[in-house]
């Protein structure tokens, strides 16, 4: 009922208390421990989290490709559009894959095959989406290619043939072929130089508005978030620990890490001073402390923290936040 | 001063030279993989030399014919004839049947090559077809589909092969599924790992994500990105295969007499060894180049396929 209900207020994608584990005969890594996201139609949100944060295994969790047998999904919902992912069967996910939903993967040099043109990596998603003859797959294809602003008769070229930043251009035009509602973009831009990064980024942006699509965008670049991006969810240790508008994060934030994470951006207006970076190191996923993950490393930490889990709470209509610093004040405390 | 004027005419050279844009970046074109993959062949000078021994040989199976008729020459029986010496007449000489031995060499190839290639056909696409799905799928598929190919795997493949043609007879069609059953697991095994090392890189999963079937992903993404292994396994196990009709022919169980076959030859021709030698030399001659072309072509494909191994 409360799922019917939410889905009225249009939201794309709501992932609620997902788990995760890698579980192989040594150890178990927890990559995800409880992960709550909602995005809403036609908005970005930001997952901003160091590496090793569960932020790509949320991602595929959508798509239901989180690499089986090691991983394992062993609670929460992923719906779509108010569809439960996780109970699907695979062919109504091979269904869902490229069309609903459409993936932009991190590495533009392996995420294309090098034995395929473009253009039929392209038309490849077409066809299987669109159920059209090769012949019109080919030509959307090459329509594709324009938009992203690459010339259309190089279509019948090989990835090799393209440079970096083409090739993800590439990627993003195999992924908005069908017009998903949902774009996930796992940092598409990491792999690519800083000038290609701002063209990738507001050619992704543009499309998105133009088709009306949600996007989650994954990544480590607060800088990008900053552009791109509606809301912000802060992944630690496979925990949101912050989320908000990026007014509430970048303006009104709350918890110890993410202050940790803008401290530790460098101050163009301050060239001599030093970073300063979180202290210690991202725990062990086989082995998370106890209490809250982030208490070894916190500067406010309190004998509460290594004993019991932070709840969720809700600071305003949009902001929330997992810490005991905020058990009964909304007020700042860093 | 004089540098600007160098320049000068060097931009102006290059626009004469190249009239369009096109023509322009055609000089920076880079190569592609076939052509790059090509040229390392090509400065393997041992390879080189197998290819063109190969090829020669196909090009006397496909024209035999032509060099000698395959029933007055390499068939009919000619007493008068037996046991000649190697002559003008008859380059190798003749055999205790008066049978031309070139001639018999030389429609003997049309077999070898043809059962050689026909029974490994068989074998990849049997064993390419499980080891595929085995590399795929991985876990339990994997464990159920190689532990069987291992238990084939244990067997000799020429005591397998000899196996199956003792129990459904010597024919050529029998004895090139013989050797191609036995050859499967063989190709199983190198197909798996070849696709085991594809499936992990992020194209496959891309494909997925753009909602391929999984048989489409195997054809199209993945099965096309192994070739390269794939293919130096088919030369070095055509020569094998070559080897092991040879082998059943020797001892008989392979391609019977008249038809001609080196193997059979070398039986045959065994009893007059002592006297006439060259009637086992020949027979014996063209399996060893055979064999040896083959693998030097499989040894040159493979360095030029991963410059890594060199």
């Amino acid at each position: 009922m409360e799922v019917k209900k939410m889905n009225e207020e249009g939201n794309t994608l709501e992932i609620k208390n997902l788990v995760i584990h890698y579980i192989s005969e040594e150890e178990v890594v927890k990559a995800v421990n409880g992960v709550d996201i909602i995005i809403k139609a036609g908005k970005t949100l930001g997952l901003v989290g160091e590496t090793g944060a569960g932020k790509t295994t949320t991602a595929l969790s959508i798509l239901n490709l989180v690499p089986e047998p090691q991983g394992k999904i062993l609670s929460g919902e992923v719906l779509l559009q108010g569809r439960s992912v996780l109970s699907m069967s695979d062919l109504e996910l091979e269904d869902i894959r490229g069309d609903k939903v459409a993936m932009i993967f991190q590495d533009p040099m392996t995420s294309l095959n090098p034995v395929h043109t473009v253009g039929d990596q392209i038309a490849e998603s077409i066809e299987i989406h669109r159920k059209v003859s090769k012949q019109e797959a080919l030509k959307q294809a090459k329509e594709m290619l324009e938009l992203v602003g690459i010339p259309g008769e190089r279509s019948n070229e090989y990835p090799y043939q393209f440079s970096g930043g083409m090739k993800q251009r590439v990627v993003i035009a195999i992924a908005l072929t069908c017009s998903p509602d949902l774009l996930i973009a796992d940092e598409p831009t990491t792999a690519l130089d800083v000038t290609i990064q701002a063209q990738v980024l507001k050619l992704i942006n543009e499309l998105r508005r133009k088709y009306h699509m949600s996007m989650l965008m994954i990544t480590h670049d607060l800088g990008i978030v900053a552009e791109v991006c509606d809301e912000v969810s802060i992944a630690y240790a496979g925990r949101i620990v912050e989320h908000g508008t990026l007014e509430d994060i970048f303006d009104n934030l709350r918890h110890p890490y993410t202050k940790g994470l803008f401290d530790a951006l460098p101050d163009i207006e301050a060239r001599r001073s030093e970073l300063k970076p979180i202290k210690g190191l991202m725990p062990d996923p086989t082995n998370l402390p106890s209490g809250c993950a982030f208490h070894p490393r916190c500067d406010y930490v309190m004998e509460v923290c290594s004993q019991s889990l932070p709840e969720n709470k809700w600071l305003s209509e949009t902001h929330c936040v997992q810490c005991h610093l905020y058990k009964d004040t909304n007020e700042s405390m860093l | 001063m004089s540098e600007t004027v160098t320049r000068k005419e060097l931009m102006g050279e290059t626009v004469n030279k190249y009239t369009t844009r096109k023509e322009f970046f055609k000089q920076y074109k880079k190569k592609s993989r076939l052509e790059e993959t090509w040229n390392r062949f090509l400065r393997n000078k041992m390879a080189v030399i197998g290819l063109f021994i190969f090829v020669f040989i196909m090009v006397v199976a496909v024209v035999a014919p032509l060099i000698a008729d395959y029933d007055t020459e390499a068939i009919t029986i000619n007493v008068s004839n037996r046991l000649q010496p190697p002559s003008t007449e008859h380059i190798f000489g003749t055999d205790e049947m008066g049978r031309d031995i070139m001639a018999r060499i030389v429609h003997g190839a049309r077999i070898s090559l043809v059962v050689g290639f026909s029974s490994v056909a068989i074998a990849l696409f049997i064993g390419g077809a499980f080891g595929a799905i085995a590399g795929y799928y991985g876990g339990k598929t994997d464990d159920i589909i190689m532990r069987c190919m291992d238990v084939f795997l244990c067997l000799p493949d020429v005591l397998l092969a000899l196996a199956i043609v003792a129990a459904f007879g010597t024919t050529l069609v029998n004895m090139t599924i013989a050797i191609g059953l036995s050859f499967t697991p063989k190709f199983s095994r190198v197909v798996r790992s070849a696709v085991m090392t594809v499936r992990g890189i992020e194209y496959v999963e891309a494909a997925r994500a753009i909602g391929s079937t999984n048989t489409h992903i195997i054809t199209n993404h993945v099965l096309i990105n192994c070739f390269g292994p794939i293919v130096v396994q088919v030369t070095l196990y055509v020569a094998s295969a070559i080897l092991t009709i040879s082998a059943l022919s020797f001892i008989g169980l392979g391609i019977q007499a008249p038809i001609p076959e080196w193997g059979n030859m070398l039986a045959s021709g065994r009893a007059y060894m002592r006297d006439h030698a060259y009637i086992v030399m020949a027979p014996g001659l063209a399996i060893f180049v055979t064999i040896l072309s083959l693998n030097l072509l499989g040894d040159g494909l493979r360095d030029a396929l991963d410059p890594r191994l060199k």
